[in-house]
């Protein structure tokens, strides 16, 4: 269960190039998901997840390079490809006339062989409306059904573009039990996020597309050990923060009024040691945010 | 082919083409009632050719002349043709803008069977307002004192039918073929009103005239149906109209990348 063939990855990606000219879109990619993994795709708006879904659901074909999902080609094998894996697309749309039931019962007869008790303890447990037409249900609601369908015909490989956003807390609560279940289960989960915050506590490594680029691929373990500390310290008088940014492993120190906030790597020995020659009336340590990952790669990493 | 694509477009556009229609049977009575009392004393109006070829003859004294020029030369194709065009783009481009494609091609559907499925919907649609044209003629020509076989009146409906067909693949080739829904329709129609004139004015000038053969209308219209029944030809270059341009959809359609 949850195996491509012959222990294939479930998605592999080879130069993986989409060209839309004036440097937007995606540039070769290079990329393995493995079996019951749940992968974090971020990047900014526009930084190119969209384009590689489309990609791998050949909803558009590349420039450049290829992608293997399941052991399929991604273009001649598109139809039994997407037999088995679920989609959400970003900016969902669903026929605005159509109540919920209708829409998800036209969504299962295109697959065919969907288990109406699977579908049914979805629609419990994410509380969706089947009963009103879709243009009168809010962004989280059709957001619901969108994530039904994805799941409903239990398919090996979910692709999910950007599939929290819009929903309540208590709903992405259950999503995210619902990724622990089917990657249980050996399944595999690709989903994409603008917000590391989204898929922190879900995925197991993350990949970070900057400008059409993957900049890295980790583990979340791995991307926190290289993560930043930042100290907040507040001083009695001025400080100077060119004393502060001259010190090893400091990357960047901002002040605002006699606070200085100070972002460094390693030891935090010579911050310390430096501000100990003042008078210090406050340090607090800022969350080690992996939001402080997420855009040191967005802004670092040279293209 | 998929018939739940065809019977779910089929049904989000019914209650519009049943609406459609029921204002077609509506006006045809009442375009028949005016007959007796109005038909004869306009009589045949003295208009230039290129304004009577327009109208379809302009001989409103008789029961066939009045019904071509007020039904049969404008409003049913008009009806019919923007029906089958504003269809035909909006189950196309407008649902690929929509983003509602980009959803529907994520299941196990190929491109082709779902343009085919999407044509063939918009098919029925026309056959729903040929059948009300039908239905529409019949009782407009009983409340005008009769005078139009039911042979004729079919032959129209028929002949109606097949230029929807032929507008609707116009439609739907534009509309697979580049993923913008108003391009698709204004083209369509575009092309529609050119044949409607290209019909109307080519027939005056000799060196011109042969520009009738291009224009969809013709086919249509060309064999007056109202008074000579169907004319085969027409139909089957209609029929293949349609064909060709619903395998330019599909062509084009598999070749390129959902815009949304």
């Amino acid at each position: 269960m949850g195996r491509g063939m012959s222990g294939e990855p479930m998605i592999a990606a080879s130069g993986l190039s989409k060209d839309y000219g004036s440097g937007r879109g995606l540039f070769g990619l290079d990329l393995e998901v493995g079996p019951a993994e749940v992968f974090g795709f971020l990047g900014p708006n526009g930084s190119g997840k969209s384009t590689t879904m489309r990609l791998l659901l050949a909803l558009i074909k590349p420039t450049s390079g290829s992608a293997r999902l399941l052991g399929l080609d991604s273009n001649k094998g598109s139809i039994e490809i997407r037999r088995r894996i679920g989609f959400l697309p970003g900016d969902l749309a669903l026929y605005p006339k159509l109540t919920g039931r209708d829409m998800l019962d036209y969504l299962a007869e295109l697959r065919g062989g969907v288990d109406r008790s699977v579908r049914d303890s979805l629609v419990d447990r994410f509380g969706a409306d089947l009963e009103r037409p879709i243009r009168e249900l809010s962004t989280g609601n059709r957001q619901k059904l969108g994530l039904i369908q994805a799941f409903m015909h239990e398919p090996e490989l979910l692709i999910l573009d950007e599939p929290i956003s819009g929903l309540d807390p208590l709903v992405q609560q259950s999503f995210h039990t619902l990724l622990r279940e089917v990657t249980e289960l050996g399944r595999t989960v690709f989903l994409s996020s603008h917000t590391l915050s989204e898929v922190e506590r879900v995925a197991d490594r993350v990949g970070i597309l900057r400008q059409g680029r993957l900049v890295v691929v980790d583990s979340l373990e791995n991307l926190r050990k290289v993560a930043l500390q930042r100290l907040e310290i507040e001083f009695a008088g001025r400080a100077d923060p060119a004393e502060f940014l001259s010190l090893p492993g400091v990357k960047a120190v901002h002040a605002s009024g006699r606070t200085l906030t100070i972002s460094f790597e390693g030891s935090a020995d010579a911050v310390v040691k430096t501000a100990a020659a003042h008078e210090v009336l406050a340090i607090r340590p800022r969350e080690d945010d992996l939001e402080d990952i997420f855009l040191r790669y967005y802004r670092e990493v040279p293209t | 082919m998929s018939w739940s694509v065809t019977r779910i477009t089929v049904r989000l556009r019914l209650f519009g083409a049943v609406l459609a229609g029921l204002g077609l049977v509506a006006v045809m009575i009442v375009v028949g009632a005016l007959f007796p009392s109005v038909g004869h004393t306009i009589g045949k109006l003295d208009v230039p050719a290129s304004v009577a070829n327009l109208l379809g003859g302009a001989d409103y004294a008789t029961i066939t002349g009045w019904f071509r020029s007020e039904i049969a030369v404008i409003y049913a194709p008009l009806v019919l043709g923007a029906l089958a065009i504003t269809g035909a783009s909006a189950v196309t481009a407008g649902e690929e803008e929509d983003r509602i494609l980009a959803l529907v091609l994520a299941h196990p559907i190929g491109r082709s069977r779902l343009i085919l499925a999407k044509a063939l919907a918009v098919a029925l649609i026309v056959l729903i307002m040929a059948f009300a044209v039908w239905v529409g003629l019949i009782l407009g020509v009983a409340a005008g004192g009769g005078g139009i076989t039911l042979g004729h009146i079919t032959a129209l409906a028929v002949q109606l039918a097949f230029f929807g067909f032929a507008t609707g693949a116009l439609a739907l080739a534009f509309g697979a073929g580049t993923g913008r829904r108003s391009l698709a329709s204004g083209a369509a129609a575009a092309i529609a009103i050119l044949g409607w004139l290209v019909n109307g004015f080519a027939p005056l000038v000799s060196a011109i005239d042969w520009l009738r053969y291009l224009s969809l209308f013709y086919y249509y219209s060309g064999h007056d149906p109202l008074a000579r029944g169907v004319g085969v030809p027409g139909l089957i270059v209609l029929g293949l109209v349609t064909l060709v341009l619903t395998a330019a959809a599909v062509v084009t359609f598999d070749r390129r990348d959902l815009r949304a």
